[in-house]
């Protein structure tokens, strides 16, 4: 007894328990939307909720009829999602733009910002990096590179002006980047009715189709050379955070800036380089909404709702992913796979986009609210502690 | 012992976080009437002891009695129904309220508040207990000895029999302790069963009964208030602890920092530096003593260029620091140990390799380019903790699993680990376990033997006579005087109460001359 | 333990049974649906993707699939439907239909324009209809079916200015696009007309026909979605003194019939797109009128002729003439609006129709 370990845990089994509550948390998250969004399903079904007032009578209709309604659309959700190499190829197309714009958000957590502007900076990167791809006419490869590089470097202006502002004025991210929103949100609706970009012929917003050479170059289906970009970008703020001087002050800025500044680094200049990052990343999110391909083949043109809510939906995915890069990867692809599933659930299984879109906030919330999961699943609690008590004899 | 029916007791008592136990098994009395100390380094457990009392913490294992009766507190005002009053050491008071508004926080008996009831109800409390205080002053505006005084009134507003008082001289001032003290044996002897939570040995054996010592969550032992200062330390760390520091004489060499009216504001514009001079030269330490608040903290943060300079100027081997910022401060070889580590010297979330680099992760050898050398970062952690005795298994833990003592070692380390022309180290050893502050203290002598000018803000009397080759008092942001370091720790005590020198001097020998005793 | 294993699902039966019972609009409307025995089934299958308002958008992508609901229960086809998130979505959306092995598919909005072209001409055994957006050279398979807005909406300028008090009538629209500011011009114009008509100068407010610009909600889609925003624009030309008004913002434009309502009788508004007295009945009192776009007619019609094999790629153009567009009855208003006035309004129809009065420039 007198010689008492000094670490009250092995280090790798604290590992493991971390990351192992992490990925349970998510998945039980996940397990548990997809139960209360059957629940939704089988009330909001008029016909299957009405067979449930012969439950005692006739409980095989009642039963039955929830049971085909909601095994028709997880079916036809899991089909959608991941049934077949042009499923899986349509799943990535849908999480490219969500892991690029995820990884915007997510960094700038991890500095302490709260990045609620990828919206507007992906439309920024949606506007100039269309504009390359329809305006200008380069050689193939060096036209996608061009049209990429606008859509980055409009993005991290957009964010950079937010870092500046919050560095110089201590004005607050969050409203400075709600309001920059609006501001990009406007401003493409008024460029979409100006001549630049408005497509002869048509007084609709709405942009000339971006040229061949300018588009992300299609593998399979719905797969496009964008998709892997987004992964390289992933890797590479994931050197950029472990592995940099930048990302260790980015780190320390964010998590205890007192001490970042106490040891030399400038919160400031941080501020700025991150939110310039930041908005690089979401830049490229609205590139990959503008250049890569669409079911058609070709890319979407620009229009005011081109890149959707892509930077909403990145706040819960870089939640979903806790601010890590690979978590964002994954978080990115599971809601790529509920856009592309939730197509599957409506064009199949007739289920409304709004139970997409209600799966979606629900995972976010339990994942949100783990206190919540843990409490209705037991046997994580459970599993946790034992962990924790293995641990302790170890 | 069980058979002791009268008095609060806690039996066996055992709580755990996760795997790690705070408390195992501890059993503690208190009787009416005395003054129980429970003394132990930080981190031993005493904190989480008076929580799982005050009804804040729920044990895992063991049972409160009172009178002999048990007793199950699932919240603080259950333990306050009991009879048991805290006075915590971060007091929990509204600073913009009265003190009468604060007495009846969290009992407002129903939508109107009945101030006249809470303003007689303070002076009635102060009048029992001889414990004078304004029940209109607003918190904010009064000294910290009053404040810790309506924090008292608080707890006593209850009529508690038991209170507890956890580490409540950290924040005062000698002559503050001094009446602290005073008050505490008029509570004793007014029957009430107290508390009193250190770890600091000269004031356990001033006032204690009885004396308890925790380490490392158990009851490791207990001894007489007569026991030497050297015999508690050794209960404590569980080995003898030398605490007076084997140090050289000063081998004195060039001025190396020069401070010429250095006046600092603080964010709202009140001066709080004010036009304060000094030099200190290489292979000296020079102190900084004074009651906390009194502008150390601006002014070592001012040095390191963290806190803009309104005016004068900051010389460091004749270079002109006084608009630098702390990255160029740092490269001009200025080493900093901030006063509050957990807030500016230490990043918990970070591995402690990381924290070891804090201040040069972006240059050779522990980067190139833009990369990290991770290897580098991490052979200079192993390195450092051997060197500085890190009790961690691993320098890829994170930061917040160290120990206080071993945190400071950290944050130590880092800066002794370069070439350095000046250290800064305020409260190096705050919340530091007796044998972590003689390493700590050995390794800033043996920086000023390099040639290091050393500045060492303390609020603690006994670091300063250890460590200082002089002492720079300050009151009030102004220099008191700059006066030897074997100057009488009275005339000290009054110098930080902003009395000059010579003044202060007088005064203590009249002093003297009447008790005809000393005071340590 | 047990109990409380048993209690749930019961809960939850009693709950969903009462959910079923406290549900009756959607029951009696599933019933017909569900009982289609007057009709015979049919193998076709027609279907529908929406823009990124959705379905229940108050507006044309409602109306267009009432169109689809009317085909499935009238002529007893399948159906499917794929709403949109983003503009990003359409091609994928549309190709989904086409996967879901649609004979016809009709798309909503002009931003599925370049989506359904494209698709037309890789599915060229599969119909396409598009509301609200019109090809110069369509495929054989793709039919565009637009409405002539400005032609009710002149009937309504006109009417509106015989019913003013104040000398100023107002409208606004929800966003600066053509289909929104085809209804604002030609309302513009229809008070001109009253204006030449009786020598009086009715005030037009929130839409100039000589700068083509006026009042928008907001410069993107989010303008149909804000009733706040429409609220607030109406609020404004009623503190001009506009006491008629034509919000032409979808559901933004419930705040132009708040305004009304609140104003206690002094202020009017009309609808759009569809007879506000039934689409948002609860403001009927305030609705002189409103300005029909029949695209649930529209679209019925095209899924029955590529149903019967009559589909071709001719532009289905709504006008007055062929009650494709159309101005809705006065309902409550019918005594408020003078026998002259209606006679005027029959006469200028007429007008319309005969190409003897032009609604635009």
């Amino acid at each position: 007894m007198t010689n008492h370990t000094v670490s009250p845990r092995p280090t790798f089994a604290g590992y493991l328990a971390t990351r192992w509550r992490d990925w349970s948390v998510t998945a039980s998250a996940v397990v548990l939307a997809l139960v209360v969004g059957a629940v939704v399903m089988i009330v909001a079904d008029a016909e299957v909720a009405a067979n449930f007032a012969y439950l005692f009578t006739a409980p095989g209709l009642a039963l039955g009829s929830a049971w085909a309604k909601v095994s028709t659309a997880y079916s036809a959700l899991l089909l959608g999602a991941v049934g077949s190499p042009l499923a899986l190829a349509q799943t990535t197309a849908a999480a490219a733009p969500l892991i690029c714009a995820g990884l915007a958000v997510g960094l700038a957590f991890r500095a302490g910002l709260f990045n609620i502007g990828a919206q507007g900076q992906a439309i920024w990167g949606s506007i100039l990096a269309a504009y390359v791809g329809f305006a200008v006419q380069l050689p193939p490869v060096i036209h996608l590179i061009v049209a990429v590089a606008a859509g980055v470097l409009g993005g991290a202006v957009w964010g950079g002006i937010v870092g500046w502002l919050k560095a110089k004025t201590g004005a607050h991210e969050v409203i400075v980047t709600i309001m920059m929103n609006y501001v990009a949100n406007g401003l493409l609706a008024w460029l979409l009715s100006t001549a630049l970009f408005m497509r002869p012929g048509r007084q609709d917003p709405i942009s000339p189709e971006v040229h061949p050479t300018a588009a992300f170059p299609v593998i399979l289906g719905q797969l496009h050379v964008g998709f892997f970009v987004a992964l390289a970008a992933a890797g590479a703020v994931w050197w950029l955070l472990d592995r940099s001087t930048i990302g260790f002050a980015i780190r320390a800025v964010g998590a205890n800036p007192n001490a970042a500044s106490t040891s030399g680094m400038s919160a400031a200049r941080t501020t700025i380089i991150t939110m310039t990052i930041a908005g690089a990343l979401a830049g490229l999110a609205g590139a990959q909404s503008a250049l890569g391909a669409s079911a058609t083949g070709t890319p979407v043109p620009l229009t005011v709702g081109l890149v959707g809510t892509v930077g909403f939906d990145a706040i819960t995915v870089a939640l979903l992913g806790r601010s890590k890069p690979l978590g964002i990867v994954m978080a990115g692809l599971l809601f790529g796979g509920l856009s592309a599933g939730g197509l599957a659930m409506q064009s199949i299984a007739q289920t409304p986009l709004t139970l997409t879109m209600l799966l979606q906030a629900l995972i976010v919330l339990f994942v949100a609210a783990p206190q919540l999961v843990s409490t209705l699943v037991p046997i994580l609690k459970a599993r946790t502690s034992r962990v924790a008590v293995a641990g302790g004899q170890a | 012992m069980s058979a002791q029916t009268t008095g609060l007791q806690l039996k066996a008592i055992t709580k755990k976080f996760g795997s790690f136990v705070a408390n195992d098994a501890v059993d503690l009395d208190v009787r009416p009437g005395e003054i129980h100390c429970l003394l132990g380094e930080n981190g031993a457990g005493k904190s989480t002891l008076m929580n799982v009392l005050y009804g804040l913490y729920q044990p895992d294992g063991g049972e409160i009695t009172i009178d002999g009766s048990r007793q199950h507190f699932a919240n603080p005002k259950q333990a306050m129904a009991a009879g048991i009053g805290m006075v915590h050491q971060h007091f929990m008071l509204v600073d913009v309220f009265t003190v009468a508004e604060n007495m009846i926080l969290g009992r407002e008996p129903g939508l109107v508040v009945d101030m006249k009831a809470a303003r007689t109800r303070v002076q009635e409390l102060s009048a029992r207990y001889n414990l004078p205080v304004d029940p209109d002053a607003t918190i904010e505006a009064l000294p910290v000895g009053i404040q810790q005084r309506v924090e008292i009134l608080k707890a006593l507003a209850n009529d508690a029999k038991f209170l507890i008082f956890d580490e409540p001289t950290a924040v005062l001032t000698p002559q503050e302790i001094d009446e602290l003290m005073i008050v505490m044996q008029k509570l004793r002897d007014e029957g009430k069963g107290i508390v009193f939570i250190t770890h600091k040995l000269r004031e356990v054996r001033a006032i204690a009964d009885r004396i308890t010592v925790l380490r490392r969550g158990k009851i490791v032992g207990s001894a007489e208030p007569g026991a030497s200062e050297a015999e508690l330390a050794e209960l404590m760390v569980g080995r003898a602890v030398d605490l007076s520091v084997d140090k050289a004489p000063a081998r004195v060499g060039e001025v190396r920092l020069r401070v010429a009216d250095l006046s600092v504001a603080n964010p709202i514009g009140a001066v709080v530096v004010d036009s304060i001079s000094f030099d200190v030269a290489g292979g000296e330490i020079l102190c900084i003593a004074g009651v906390q608040g009194n502008g150390q903290s601006e002014l070592a943060d001012a040095l390191l260029g963290n806190t803009p300079v309104v005016s004068g100027s900051i010389n460091l081997d004749g270079a002109d620091i006084t608009h630098a910022k702390p990255r160029e401060t740092i490269l001009a070889g200025v080493g900093f140990v901030p006063e509050d580590r957990q807030h500016d010297g230490f990043i918990g979330s970070f591995t402690i390799a990381e924290n070891l680099v804090l201040n040069r992760f972006d240059r050779p050898p522990f980067a190139k380019g833009l990369s990290l050398d991770l290897a580098a970062i991490h052979a200079n952690a192993e390195q450092l903790r051997d060197e500085f005795d890190i009790r961690t298994p691993d320098v890829t833990n994170r930061g917040s699993s160290l120990s206080g003592g071993n945190a400071q070692k950290v944050v130590l380390a880092r800066e002794l680990s370069r070439e350095l022309s000046l250290l800064i180290a305020s409260q190096p050893t705050r919340g530091v376990y007796v044998g972590a502050i003689e390493f700590l203290h050995k390794r800033i002598v043996e920086e000023r033997d390099k040639g290091t000018a050393v500045i060492l803000v303390s609020t603690e009397l006994e670091e300063v006579e250890a460590l200082a080759d002089r002492v720079l008092v300050m009151y009030r942001g102004k220099v008191v005087g700059i006066v030897a370091s074997d100057t009488p720790r009275d005339v000290m005590g009054l110098m930080m109460a902003g009395i000059p020198y010579a003044e202060a001097l007088a005064v203590s020998q009249a002093d003297d001359a009447s008790a005809g005793k000393d005071h340590s | 333990m047990k109990k409380s294993l048993i209690a749930p699902p019961m809960f939850g039966a009693f709950a969903l049974a009462l959910g079923g019972c406290a549900t009756p609009p959607a029951a009696t409307t599933a019933a017909p649906a569900a009982s289609t025995s007057t009709v015979p089934v049919s193998d076709f299958k027609a279907c529908m993707v929406s823009d990124a308002g959705g379905f229940d958008d108050k507006s044309f992508n409602e109306t267009s699939y009432a169109g689809l609901t009317k085909a499935k229960t009238e002529l007893g086809v399948q159906s499917a439907e794929v709403q949109s998130k983003n503009d990003a979505d359409y091609a994928r959306n549309v190709q989904a239909m086409v996967d879901a092995k649609c004979n016809i598919i009709v798309t909503v909005g002009f931003k599925l324009g370049d989506a359904t072209q494209a698709a037309a001409k890789k599915n060229p055994e599969i119909k396409f209809a598009i509301v609200d957006y019109a090809y110069d050279k369509p495929q054989a398979n793709l039919k565009g079916l637009v409405f002539n807005t400005s032609e009710p909406s002149f009937l309504a300028g006109y009417l509106a200015a015989s019913l003013t008090k104040t000398g100023k009538v107002g409208t606004f629209g929800g966003m600066n696009i053509p289909t929104v500011t085809s209804f604002m011009d030609g309302y513009a114009r229809g008070v001109a007309q009253y204006n030449t008509a009786k020598g009086k100068s009715v005030a037009v407010l929130g839409w100039s026909s000589a700068k083509k610009d006026g009042s928008f909600v907001a410069a993107g889609p989010e303008g149909f979605g804000d009733v706040a925003g429409g609220k607030k624009l109406a609020a404004g030309l009623m503190a001009q003194g506009a006491d008629v008004l034509l919000p032409v913002a979808g559901p933004s434009g419930e705040g132009a019939l708040q305004a009304a309502q609140a104003s206690g009788g002094k202020v009017a508004s009309m609808w759009v797109d569809t007879d506000g007295c039934v689409s948002a009945s609860k403001y009927c009192a305030v609705i002189p009128s409103s300005v029909g776009k029949a695209m649930d007619v529209a679209v019925f019609e095209a899924i029955k002729a590529a149903k019967d094999g009559t589909f071709n790629n001719d532009v289905f153009v709504g006008t007055l003439a062929n009650s494709g567009a159309y101005l809705a009855p006065f309902n409550q208003w019918d005594s408020k609006v003078s026998a002259e006035t209606k006679a005027e309004l029959e006469k200028i129809k007429a007008d319309i129709i005969a190409g003897t009065i032009k609604t635009t420039a």
